[in-house]
């Protein structure tokens, strides 16, 4: 630290609880934290550890629930919990502002970008109209967008996700706040996108000398970003320090546990060689298009152009092989997956084990029991009205079970292959933790032995550790049936640890298909190379032994 | 499930809603065993009696007890308004799933001429299934039933699409279920408690179309004690004793209204979180 003056924050034996009903949550417990002028502190933990419950105590915007001890909350030397409302209202976005998760959802879609954005020049600065617009168009630049004038006129449906995390970000900066809070601000982003705008905090950290709060999940991110960590363990910070030192040399267990999850790309988890045998799928020329020709346009022969979701990609998956799938959001990577599943309307061909199918009237009931997906949110794929038991007898009623077992037993089999106690058969997925609702998703998939299981960004929605436990079932799932596995993800980490081969889409193209020893060669497609080069790379975090 | 009922009854609305509804089915369901004279009986030198003494809500104009038919009027009343609801709702709800569930072009014509029959008012409507099939207390039934039918049927699908949406629905789909199944067991079961605070409310307005028919003589017949029924041949004797009126009309207001406080408690209680 530069100064030794007064920390811009200083929080001390903060504690947070939440009533929930007649009982007390608690969620936050005696945390003491200092952000220096110019420091960067990177708070890192799990979901539900208390993380953007810390982002609301110094905001001052906690839930009406919500009940805190005698601990103090400081900004430099102005004491956050005794403001009134008003003097709160006029600190936020002058003293304190903040960046969130997904700037779809924090920029009200029915302003302009530069309303939005003069809002706070105009409230804090006194600006007038005139010049708060002008003043906006130069903060537009220099956050890097482009066209400044033009964009300040436009609607946040018009411009990209990056352009507008752009914008928030120059909201956030727009004042010259002593400290500005970013609650996982790259996560809903793509990764080039998140790269670039990682990069922007970075220079715009180091010109304005700002102290920043940097929440996030993703260890290799903050260990990239952050000077400083805490590690928070369900609202207690295990562990605090120096970056570079804490993770090479992490004491909490807890820490080591975190570090170890994270995927690596040199440690393999996939054993074995590709296996060489007659393809089971071919995918030729499949094309998936959204939108249909309403009688109108037809009637009056107006034009008509759909959205294109695949253009013509061509595949082979072999038995047994794990083919990943990477690319943005966008990509096509869910539509392809989709459209083998009979979820969307597809033109071309897909063979599976040497039968013709042109369209979803030729995938009959052997194909969908040989094709299974596993989708993204286990939450949502899991009925929330039925019992583990209603959701997984579906599959054995559908395609019939192994002979001569009864139903109960197959079910009990198939919870404990998957590592979940059998008594979790009369349960609702809602009394299920997230790692456990995709489990039984898993579970769901292989009562039906099939041979291609699709995995549609089946971790994202979890937590690293979390991560790592599915990601070895589905490996010894792998060992054990042989099933061939097309894994989805934008972890292009993650997929380099399991995938024999790996595809890149953008933009509903089919990039290439290349071995996995060979995506980071420098003679791989122009995308690839940009897409792997945004990767953040776990390298920083050295394993520990 | 107590949690739940607490958390009904910790609002005001919930908690009276309760009250009144309970006491309305009470009577509906133990009908004229609480009521102290003959629904029936006529007593030629007790017509027109005020409130009070023997007659505690007084007599009509054929000197029957007023409270008697009242209770034993209640039966038919509101089991015939429950009954047509649930029916129209079940209807509206069934329609409203499947057009979800089908998409694109069915969805867009069960919805067109779902909009076509909500263009005609539900009175209207019933009037003309009850002048069609002939005055009575099941056709009355089926008449408001069809009357309830299009509106459920739109709320249901306003929901239905965002369960369509769901992974579980798609999951479902890629496994090659049935659509009956999809419908029935995937999708129905989540859109239930929209679906229920609606029906409650409905049973107010069903409670107030059913007097209406039997007001303009289409539902029950006389002398049965319907409650709409009671208020329409009142009507001719408002002047010389106002109470036949005012008695049975207010207790379908407050019918109307019990149900009503209840749809919306239940509305707060299912949404723990608005």
């Amino acid at each position: 630290m530069t100064e030794n003056q007064t920390p811009v924050l200083s929080v001390r034996d903060y504690s947070l609880d939440y009533r929930v009903g007649s009982e007390r949550l608690s969620v936050l417990k005696n945390i003491n934290l200092t952000i220096g002028r110019g420091e960067i502190l990177g708070l890192v933990g799990e979901s539900g550890s208390g993380k953007s419950s810390m982002a609301s105590a110094i905001m001052r915007y906690l839930a009406p629930n919500a009940v805190e001890n005698a601990g103090t909350i400081h900004l430099g030397s102005t004491d956050l919990r005794s403001q009134s409302a008003r003097q709160l209202a006029d600190l936020r976005g002058r003293r304190i502002s903040m960046v969130f998760q997904d700037p779809s959802t924090s920029l009200n879609p029915t302003l302009k970008l530069g309303e939005q954005l003069t809002e706070v020049l105009i409230r804090h600065q006194g600006l007038s109209r005139a010049q708060a617009w002008k003043a906006g168009e130069e903060r537009l630049a220099h956050v890097g967008l482009k066209f400044p004038v033009e964009m300040m006129h436009r609607l946040p449906h018009e411009v990209s996700g990056g352009e507008k995390q752009r914008v928030v970000i120059a909201t956030a900066f727009a004042c010259n706040p002593e400290l500005i809070i970013f609650d996982e601000p790259t996560t809903a982003l793509d990764v080039i996108t998140s790269r670039q705008i990682l990069d922007l905090f970075a220079q715009l950290q180091a010109e304005t000398g700002v102290a920043s709060l940097y929440i996030s999940h993703d260890l290799a991110i903050v260990a990239r970003t952050a000077g400083r960590v805490a590690v928070l363990q369900k609202g207690e910070i295990v562990e605090e320090g120096e970056t570079e030192p804490l993770f090479r040399a992490p004491k909490h267990p807890y820490t080591r546990a975190l570090i170890g999850a994270v995927p690596r790309p040199e440690r393999r988890l996939l054993k074995g060689d590709p296996p060489q045998a007659e393809p089971l799928v071919r995918v030729r020329d499949v094309s998936v298009n959204y939108g249909r020709r309403s009688l109108l346009d037809s009637l009056l022969r107006r034009d008509f152009t759909p959205v294109i979701g695949n253009r013509a990609v061509t595949l082979d998956i072999k038995p047994g092989e794990v083919l990943g799938i990477v690319g943005e959001s966008g990509s096509g990577k869910s539509t392809l997956a989709k459209a083998m599943t009979g979820l969307n309307r597809f033109d071309g061909l897909i063979e599976f084990d040497g039968r013709p199918i042109r369209g979803l009237g030729d995938m009959d009931r052997a194909y969908r029991r040989e094709v299974q997906i596993i989708f993204q949110h286990p939450d949502a794929s899991l009925n929330p009205r039925q019992r583990i038991s209603e959701i997984l007898v579906r599959p054995l009623k559908l395609y019939g079970g192994r002979e001569g077992v009864p139903v109960q037993r197959q079910i009990e089999e198939m919870l404990d292959r998957v590592r979940l106690p059998a008594s979790y058969i009369d349960r609702f997925p809602h009394q299920l933790s997230g790692g456990e609702k995709q489990r039984v998703a898993i579970a769901r998939a292989f009562l039906s032995s099939p041979r291609l299981v699709i995995c549609d960004e089946i971790t994202s929605a979890l937590d690293v550790s979390v991560q790592a436990s599915v990601i070895e079932l589905l490996m010894d799932l792998h060992q054990q049936t042989g099933v061939a596995y097309i894994f989805i993800t934008h972890d292009i980490n993650l997929v380099r640890q399991i995938a024999h081969r790996i595809a890149v889409m953008y933009r509903g193209d089919l990039v290439e298909v290349v071995p996995t020893q060979a995506i980071t060669s420098p003679d791989r497609a122009p995308y690839t190379r940009e897409l792997v080069a945004a990767v953040t790379p776990p390298a920083s975090l050295t394993p520990t032994a | 499930m107590t949690d739940f009922l607490r958390r009904l009854l910790m609002t005001p609305q919930g908690l009276l809603g309760s009250i009144i509804v309970v006491l309305v089915l009470f009577a509906a369901v133990t009908g004229g065993w609480f009521a102290p004279h003959d629904p029936d009986a006529m007593a030629a030198l007790a017509r027109y009696k005020p409130p009070g003494g023997e007659y505690l809500l007084g007599t009509d104009q054929y000197g029957r007890d007023i409270l008697s038919r009242i209770l034993s009027g209640a039966r038919s009343t509101v089991t015939m308004a429950l009954l047509a609801t649930v029916l129209g709702t079940l209807l509206g709800a069934v329609v409203g799933t499947a057009s979800a569930y089908l998409g694109g072009r069915w969805d867009e014509f069960i919805m067109r001429t779902i909009d076509a029959v909500m263009a005609i008012p539900s009175l209207l409507l019933a009037l003309l299934v009850v002048s069609l099939l002939g005055a009575g207390g099941a056709n009355a039934l089926l008449a408001v039933a069809v009357a309830f039918m299009p509106g459920m049927a739109r709320i249901t699908r306003a929901v239905a699409l965002t369960v369509r949406k769901q992974d579980y629905v798609s999951a479902a789909i890629a496994r090659g279920e049935g659509s009956g199944y999809i419908v029935l067991r995937e999708m129905l079961p989540n859109v239930v408690a929209p679906i229920v605070v609606e029906l409650t409310i409905r049973v107010s307005f069903a409670v107030m179309l059913f007097a209406t028919l039997s007001f303009l003589g289409l539902g029950a017949q006389p002398p049965a004690a319907d409650w709409g029924l009671m208020v329409s041949e009142a009507r001719q004797y408002l002047h010389r004793s106002p109470w036949i009126l005012i008695w049975p009309s207010a207790i379908i207001a407050v019918t109307a209204i019990g149900f009503n406080l209840l749809g919306d408690g239940l509305r707060d209680a299912l949404n723990p979180r608005t």
